[in-house]
């Protein structure tokens, strides 16, 4: 009879596991079928990730003023390599690179429209820095880019060598920023420094005759000069090498790994769409080869 | 999320706050004092002109008027040397803006007062054989100062706030030296309420004082 009965457990045992199992299985093929928004996060309640996809849109804080970073195209749209970054994460959240509200803003007002709460994720040519990282939550960096001097094809000055040659006669104008003056100096340690308001303000000071170069982004460089090379000249020195991240509030440990992961799958795996288009579009780079094997990040 | 207020790069850097409040107040001195002579001399131009003159006034009042300061100082700041003008540092570009801009509002202000001058103190002039101007000089100028000194002393402060635009073409005062703090330190709400009550404590004290000269000499 135990013999039996044993027999008897068994199968009931046997038979609750491959119940079980294919349980389990139908599960996760339902899974597998589910959008991300139905999928829902499984982040907290409070976190900014459970906010957003209820919301239904990204509120992104951005600029408009500064190609090849975030400018409007002939139609007045916003476009550029932060937007792009911008509609990664849309189609991460919601499967549509299109569900994003841009906030434009002041470089000034980066830090404060995080903190306030009055953006989800400020993505505008930030720089990494520890001061600032006490203040916000900073996303994997994006892109690394330098500093360039922008020279005007009707200035007295055009190369790095005659402005280093000019010394305090050197006028150089720049956004104020942190760093600003040390940036300029390691290039021009004894030139004039202006430090303005915004970037487009540091290059109509060019344009103006008030500087003689504009230290700004290499990206940026290179893209006036190659749009309008009767108005402007590269003046042959880049150095300043800088991370840029997006900003988002401190204290949501599942939004900043959203966004990490995002970002990551994006550069590094394969959502790479959006990102080998805007490397290409706007810097005018191809990305390295993905080769399967060891993680490059 | 709880902010941590944290003063200490606020007055590390004070000495920018400090310098900075002094060159306000410089820019807004000197630009005022030019600013009264050219609305002094177009006030003067409007009342004893013609139409032609009296238009080429009024346009000129409309139009500093009418366009916002920021405006005007992006304009000569970059707009001047653009069209090939002359070349001048940043300061001198803000007090040329400033001037121009005070003067519009000053030419109002001395015609008000011109005409504010009782007939009967001109006539005694010309009674007792003063020339025009003697009149001009002895009469009409020191009673125009009495009358329009609580225009003045309103003006000085407003222009005083005014000098803060001077900070978007890199002028070192009192609002550019904060944006330079904020900027570097990322405290924001630090350094503007250093900053804010700066402004109130000054502008408070400036028209303290310039009431005082009111009263000493105010008309009966």
């Amino acid at each position: 009879m135990s013999g039996s009965q044993d027999r008897r457990d068994m199968l009931k045992l046997s038979g609750l596991g491959i119940a079980a199992g294919v349980m389990s299985g139908i599960g996760a093929g339902v899974g597998s079928f589910l959008t991300p928004e139905q999928a829902y996060a499984q982040a907290q309640p409070t976190s900014l990730l459970r906010t957003v996809l209820d919301r239904k849109k990204l509120i992104v804080g951005t600029g408009s003023t500064n190609a090849p970073w975030h400018f409007e195209d002939e139609k007045g749209q916003l476009t550029g390599m932060d937007i792009a970054m911008a509609r990664i994460l849309a189609a991460g959240l919601f499967d549509d690179p299109t569900k994003v509200e841009f906030v434009k803003q002041d470089p000034a007002a980066r830090i404060p429209n995080i903190t306030t709460g009055k953006v989800d994720i400020v993505i505008q040519f930030m720089t990494v820095t520890a001061q600032r990282a006490q203040l916000v939550a900073f996303s994997r960096p994006y892109y690394l880019e330098g500093v360039a001097l922008l020279t005007s094809t009707k200035g007295k000055l055009k190369t790095h060598k005659q402005l280093l040659a000019a010394g305090k006669a050197a006028r150089v104008s720049v956004l104020q920023n942190v760093y600003a003056d040390r940036m300029v100096r390691a290039a021009l340690p004894q030139a004039t420094v202006m430090q303005l308001d915004t970037e487009a303000n540091a290059i109509q000071a060019l344009d103006s005759g008030r500087s003689d170069t504009a230290a700004i982004d290499l990206s940026t460089v290179r893209w006036l000069v190659k749009r309008n090379p009767n108005a402007y000249l590269d003046a042959g020195y880049s150095y300043w090498p800088q991370l840029y991240s997006a900003a988002m509030r401190q204290g949501d440990p599942d939004w900043l790994n959203w966004v990490n992961t995002t970002f990551a799958v994006a550069i590094f795996a394969t959502e790479a769409e959006i990102y080998d288009k805007g490397l290409e579009d706007f810097f005018g780079q191809k990305p390295p080869v993905r080769k399967p094997g060891f993680p490059p990040i | 999320m709880t902010y941590h207020l944290n003063f200490d790069f606020v007055w590390r850097h004070f000495d920018k706050l400090g310098w900075g409040l002094v060159l306000s107040l410089e820019l807004a001195f000197i630009s005022i004092l030019i600013g009264m002579a050219i609305g002094l001399s177009l006030a003067l131009a409007y009342t004893g002109g013609g139409r032609f003159t009296r238009g080429i006034v009024a346009g000129y009042v409309e139009f500093i008027r009418n366009v916002p300061l920021l405006l005007l100082v992006y304009l000569v700041f970059y707009g001047v040397p653009s069209v090939g003008g002359f070349a001048y540092d940043a300061t001198t570009s803000f007090v040329i803006t400033l001037a121009v801009y005070a003067g519009a509002t000053m030419v109002e202000v001395f015609r008000a007062g011109l005409a504010a001058i009782p007939g009967g103190l001109i006539d005694a002039g010309k009674a007792i054989g003063l020339t025009g101007w003697q009149r001009l000089l002895c009469v009409r100028l020191p009673t125009m100062f009495r009358i329009v000194l609580p225009s003045l002393s309103n003006a000085y402060v407003s222009l005083f706030k005014d000098t803060s635009l001077a900070s978007v073409i890199a002028v070192p005062e009192l609002t550019y030296g904060a944006q330079w703090i904020n900027t570097n330190s990322f405290r924001v709400i630090e350094v503007w309420s250093v900053t804010a009550p700066m402004y109130l404590v000054t502008g408070y004290g400036l028209l303290f004082l310039l009431q005082r000269l009111e009263r000493r000499f105010a008309v009966h």
